[in-house]
C-alpha cells in the first residue's frame, strides 16, 4: 500500500496493475494473475525471513491473528500459525474441542466474541462451503479462508502454484500439462487450483472415477471463469501420458459408506498414481499431494518418498506463502498493530 | 395509465366492512373472462355493482395502472403457529397476505405439534378469529400422524374439522404404500391430497440445485432427478387409485423442474386428476443467485433457452451463498424456470403458490448448507409475478387466473372469486405504475432474510378485501 509504514520486511514494491484490494481471501477466483504474481513475490520475500536470509519481520505485531478450526487439521494450523509468528503477530488457536462451538453458539456469535477478543485477523477452517463468506459479511478485520467444505482452500493453491512455478524450467506453467487425480467432487483443493492454474495457462486435466466427477465436464465446457477450458477424464492412463505435474488428492474411507466406490484396493488400482503409471508421463514429472496421504491408495510409497514427489517441498512453501498473505490483506484492511 | 387521480380511500380499520368506490380502474374478472375499466360500488362490505365502462368513457385505457382483481388466494403458506411464534404467527402472516393482495390461505400443517387432530384445526381456526385479520385461513391438514409416514392421520376427523386438503408438506410421504392409501381415503372423503414431491435418497445433504453452480461453489447437488421420480411415482399410483375411488384428486406442489412438469403435462393429456403450483420464486429466480448473480431467470438464458454462464456474462454482483437464496425445493436453472414459466402459460401448472415459508433469523442468518430451507415471499409474488408481465412474458389475465381461479380449482370449489353482486367483496387493488423497495421495514412477516431485499418491485397493493372487510389499506 502506498503510504503504508515500512516495517522490517515490509512488502516488496508494487508494479502498477498489481494492487492488492483483498481484504480478505476467501478464494482464488478473484485473484487476477498479476495479484496472484504478487503474493508469489512476496512468498519469495518471506521465504528469506524464514530461512533466516532476513530478520524476523514485525509486519503484525500488536495484530491478532486468531485461527479458528471447526475442523480438525493439523498441518494447515501449524502452518498459519508459524506464518504468522515470523511475522510478529500475536496467534491465538481456536478448535472445535470443549468451546462455545459445541454448545450451539451460531457462527456470527462465535466471530463477534472472537472479534471483541481481539481479534483482527480470522482464519478459518468450516465443513460447510461457504461459511467464510458469512463471516466476512460481519467481521471488521480479515478473513482468511483456511479450507471451506468442497469449495475453496486459497492457501494451499497459492503454495502449490508458489512450489510449481519455483521447480519449472523457466518458472513458467504455461502449456504445461498439470492432471488433478482423485476426489474431484468433494475437493476444496481441486476447486481453488483449478482457478490458478488455468491463470497460469497450464493445460489442468481432472482425472477420477465418474462418481466423483460429478458436475465437472459442464464446468470444464463452460470453462473457469467462463472462459478458461479444462479437460475432464475417468481414464487414469490418458491422464498421465505426457503430464508436467500430477497431483493426487486423499480420498475419504466415507466414500465407500456413500456408495461413491467400491473399495479402497479397487480405487488403487484404477487411479492410485504408481511409478508404473508415470513411466508414461513427460520427462522430470513432478509430483504433488495436498495430505494427508493413504499411501498405497491414491498415490504409492515410493512415489510420495521419492525423487519427482514436491510433498515436503509443498509443506514447506506453506509458510511463506500464508506469511505473504497475511500480510497483503492486513494491508488491503488497513489494520494497524499496537506497536509503533 | 390510469384514470384513478387520487387513490383508493377507505375508512374502515382492518378488520371492519368496507364502504368503496372505486371508478375507472382496470377491472380484471376471471371467472367471467372480461377485463377492463369499470366503477365499483361497496356498501358495508356487499358488492353492490360493478359497472362497466365503454373506451373513451374517461376510464382506465390500458392494465398498467390501478388493476382491482378477485382476491388472491395461496395454496402453499407456513404460517408456523402453534411452535415457531418467533418466525411468524397467524397474526402475522395473514397481515402479510393481506399485504401481498391475498384474501385466502392455506395454511400448511407443519406446525408443532403438526395439524394432524381435529383439535388442532379447531385451534387454528381460532387462531384466525382472534387475530382480527378478514382474511380468510383454509386449514391444510397432515396426510400422516405427526407427518410421521408410518400410519394416515385421522382424515375424516380433520375433514369435519375443516381443512381443504392433506400434505406432509415439508416433506413427502416417502413410504408409496402409505402414498397409495393416503391417495385413496382423501378421495373417499372428495379433498386432494397435496404432495412434496422429493426423493429423499437423492437429497440427503443436498444444498443447491445439480449444476454449474453447485459444481464450482462445492455445493452438494440437488438433482432435478429427485423431483421427477417423486412425481412420476406419485402419478403412477395416482393412475390405479384413480380407478377404484374416483373422486381422488392428486395436488403438486412447488414444481421446480422441466422434468416434473412434463409428467405433469402428459398426465393431464391422459385425463388424470392432476393439479399443479409453480412458486414465484422458482419462476423468477435461478441457482446463479447463490453464486451472486441478481438477474431474474428470463435474463438468464440465451435465445436458444440454454442457461447462460453468469461468470462469463461477468454477471456476479452480489456476495455468494447469501442463506435468504436456500429453499427446498433448491432455486434451479434457467432453463427449469423457464420451464415453470411455460407451464404456467400452457395451464400444466394450475396455479402460482407462495410456499411462504418464513424462518427467525437464528435459524436463517447462518452458513448456506445448515440455514433452514424457505423464502417468506408471501408480500412479493405480486411484485416478482409483474416483473415477468413487465417483461412481456407473463399476461397480466393469467397472473390473475393463476392467483384466482386456477387454486380455487384446486380446492374444488370452496372459494368462488369473482365479483358477484350482493355478496361480500373480496377483491384486490394494486397499482402496476408504483415500485416499492423490499425490506424489513416494508414486510409484514415476521420471516427474517427477503432474498429480494434493496430491490424494487413494481406494484403497490392499495386495498385488500376479504369477506367484505378490509385487511390491508
Amino acid at each position: 500500500m502506498a503510504g503504508a509504514p515500512a516495517t522490517a520486511g515490509s512488502v516488496p514494491t508494487e508494479a502498477p496493475g498489481r494492487a492488492w484490494p483483498h481484504r480478505h481471501l476467501l478464494d482464488t477466483d478473484a485473484l487476477t494473475w498479476p495479484q496472484i504474481q504478487l503474493v508469489l513475490d512476496t512468498a519469495r520475500h518471506m521465504a528469506e525471513i524464514v530461512s533466516g536470509a532476513r530478520p524476523r519481520s514485525t509486519a503484525l505485531r500488536g495484530i491478532g491473528v486468531t485461527n479458528l478450526f471447526y475442523e480438525a487439521s493439523t498441518r494447515t494450523r501449524v502452518s498459519f500459525e508459524t506464518a504468522a509468528k515470523y511475522l510478529s503477530a500475536d496467534v491465538v488457536n481456536v478448535s472445535t474441542g470443549g468451546s462455545s462451538i459445541e454448545k450451539g453458539e451460531s457462527l456470527l456469535d462465535t466471530m463477534r466474541t472472537l472479534e471483541a477478543l481481539g481479534a483482527k485477523v480470522l482464519v478459518m477452517r468450516h465443513a460447510t462451503s461457504g461459511a467464510p463468506y458469512l463471516v466476512a459479511r460481519e467481521f471488521r478485520g480479515a478473513v482468511v479462508n483456511a479450507g471451506d467444505g468442497r469449495h475453496a482452500h486459497p492457501t494451499q493453491a497459492l503454495l502449490d502454484l508458489f512450489t510449481l512455478v519455483r521447480r519449472m524450467p523457466g518458472g513458467s506453467l504455461r502449456g504445461r500439462k498439470v492432471v488433478i487425480l482423485g476426489d474431484i467432487l468433494h475437493s476444496r483443493v481441486a476447486r481453488s487450483n483449478l482457478w490458478t492454474l488455468t491463470a497460469a495457462g497450464a493445460d489442468v486435466w481432472v482425472c477420477g472415477p465418474a462418481t466423483l466427477l460429478r458436475g465437472f465436464e459442464a464446468w470444464a465446457a463452460a470453462g473457469v471463469g467462463g472462459e478458461r477450458r479444462f479437460t475432464v477424464t475417468t481414464d487414469t492412463a490418458a491422464a498421465v501420458r505426457d503430464a508436467d505435474v500430477v497431483m493426487a488428492l486423499r480420498i475419504q474411507k466415507e466414500r465407500m459408506a456413500a456408495g461413491l466406490l467400491p473399495s479402497l484396493h479397487e480405487y488403487a488400482a484404477r487411479f492410485g498414481l504408481t511409478e508404473e503409471r508415470l513411466m508414461t508421463a513427460a520427462e522430470g514429472c513432478l509430483v504433488m499431494h495436498p495430505g494427508p496421504m493413504n499411501e498405497g491408495v491414491e498415490i504409492a510409497a515410493d512415489v510420495a518418498g521419492g525423487p519427482r514427489s514436491l510433498v515436503t517441498e509443498q509443506v514447506a512453501s506453506g509458510v511463506p506463502v500464508r506469511m505473504a498473505v497475511l500480510s497483503l490483506v492486513v494491508a488491503a484492511a488497513g489494520i494497524g498493530g499496537g506497536a509503533a | 395509465m390510469s384514470a384513478l387521480a387520487t387513490r383508493p380511500k377507505v375508512d374502515a380499520e382492518i378488520g371492519k366492512a368496507v364502504d368503496l368506490d372505486l371508478s375507472g380502474a382496470w377491472l380484471v374478472d376471471p371467472a367471467s373472462g372480461r377485463e377492463g375499466p369499470a366503477d365499483v360500488v361497496v356498501r358495508a362490505g356487499i358488492l353492490e355493482s360493478v359497472t362497466w365502462l365503454e373506451a373513451g368513457d374517461g376510464g382506465a385505457e390500458d392494465d398498467r395502472g390501478v388493476v382491482v382483481a378477485p382476491g388472491f388466494i395461496d395454496l402453499h403458506a407456513h404460517l408456523r403457529e402453534p411452535g415457531n411464534e418467533t418466525a411468524e404467527t397467524i397474526a402475522s402472516g395473514l397481515a402479510a397476505a393481506a399485504h401481498g393482495g391475498f384474501t385466502t390461505v392455506c395454511a400448511m400443517p407443519n406446525t408443532t405439534p403438526p395439524i394432524d387432530r381435529a383439535a388442532m384445526v379447531i385451534a387454528e381456526l381460532a387462531g384466525a378469529a382472534a387475530s382480527g385479520s378478514p382474511v380468510r385461513l383454509l386449514p391444510i391438514g397432515a396426510a400422516t400422524l405427526g407427518r410421521a409416514g408410518e400410519q394416515l392421520a385421522p382424515l375424516g376427523e380433520l375433514a369435519d374439522a375443516g381443512v381443504v386438503g392433506f400434505s406432509d408438506d415439508g416433506a413427502p410421504v416417502q413410504h408409496a404404500e402409505l402414498f397409495r392409501n393416503a391417495l385413496s381415503y382423501a378421495g373417499m372423503l372428495g379433498l386432494p391430497l397435496i404432495d412434496h414431491p422429493e426423493d429423499l435418497a437423492l437429497t440427503a445433504g443436498a444444498e443447491a440445485n445439480e449444476g454449474l453452480v453447485a459444481t464450482v461453489l462445492g455445493l452438494k447437488g440437488w438433482p432435478a432427478a429427485a423431483e421427477s421420480n417423486a412425481v412420476a411415482r406419485d402419478i403412477a399410483l395416482l393412475a390405479e387409485v384413480v380407478r377404484d375411488v374416483p373422486g381422488t384428486r392428486l395436488h403438486l406442489t412447488h414444481l421446480s423442474t422441466a422434468g416434473s412438469l412434463d409428467a405433469v403435462r402428459r398426465a393431464k393429456a391422459a385425463g388424470l386428476p392432476v393439479t399443479c403450483d409453480v412458486t414465484p420464486h422458482h419462476l423468477a429466480l435461478t441457482d446463479e443467485w447463490i453464486a451472486g448473480a441478481r438477474r431474474f431467470a428470463w435474463a438468464a438464458h440465451g435465445e436458444d433457452g440454454e442457461a447462460r454462464d453468469p461468470w462469463r456474462d461477468r454477471g456476479l454482483v452480489a456476495a455468494p451463498y447469501a442463506s435468504s437464496l436456500r429453499v427446498n425445493p433448491p432455486l434451479r436453472s434457467a432453463v427449469d424456470a423457464r420451464a415453470c414459466l411455460q407451464a404456467l402459460l400452457d395451464g400444466t401448472a394450475d396455479a402460482v403458490a407462495t410456499d411462504h415459508a418464513p424462518h427467525t433469523q437464528v435459524d436463517k442468518d447462518m452458513e448456506f448448507g445448515l440455514a433452514k430451507p424457505g423464502i417468506a415471499g408471501i408480500e412479493t409474488a405480486l411484485g416478482v409475478l409483474l416483473e415477468a408481465v413487465d417483461a412481456g412474458l407473463l399476461p397480466l389475465s393469467r397472473l390473475i387466473t393463476a392467483l384466482t381461479t386456477g387454486p380455487a380449482g384446486v380446492l374444488g370449489g370452496v372459494v368462488e372469486p369473482g365479483f358477484a353482486i350482493g355478496a361480500p367483496a373480496d377483491l384486490v387493488v394494486f397499482d402496476r405504475a408504483e415500485r416499492w423497495t423490499v425490506g424489513p421495514d416494508s414486510l409484514r412477516t415476521r420471516g427474517w432474510g427477503n432474498p429480494l431485499a434493496d430491490r424494487s418491485l413494481p406494484g403497490v397493493v392499495l386495498l385488500t378485501v376479504a369477506g367484505g372487510r378490509l385487511a390491508h389499506g
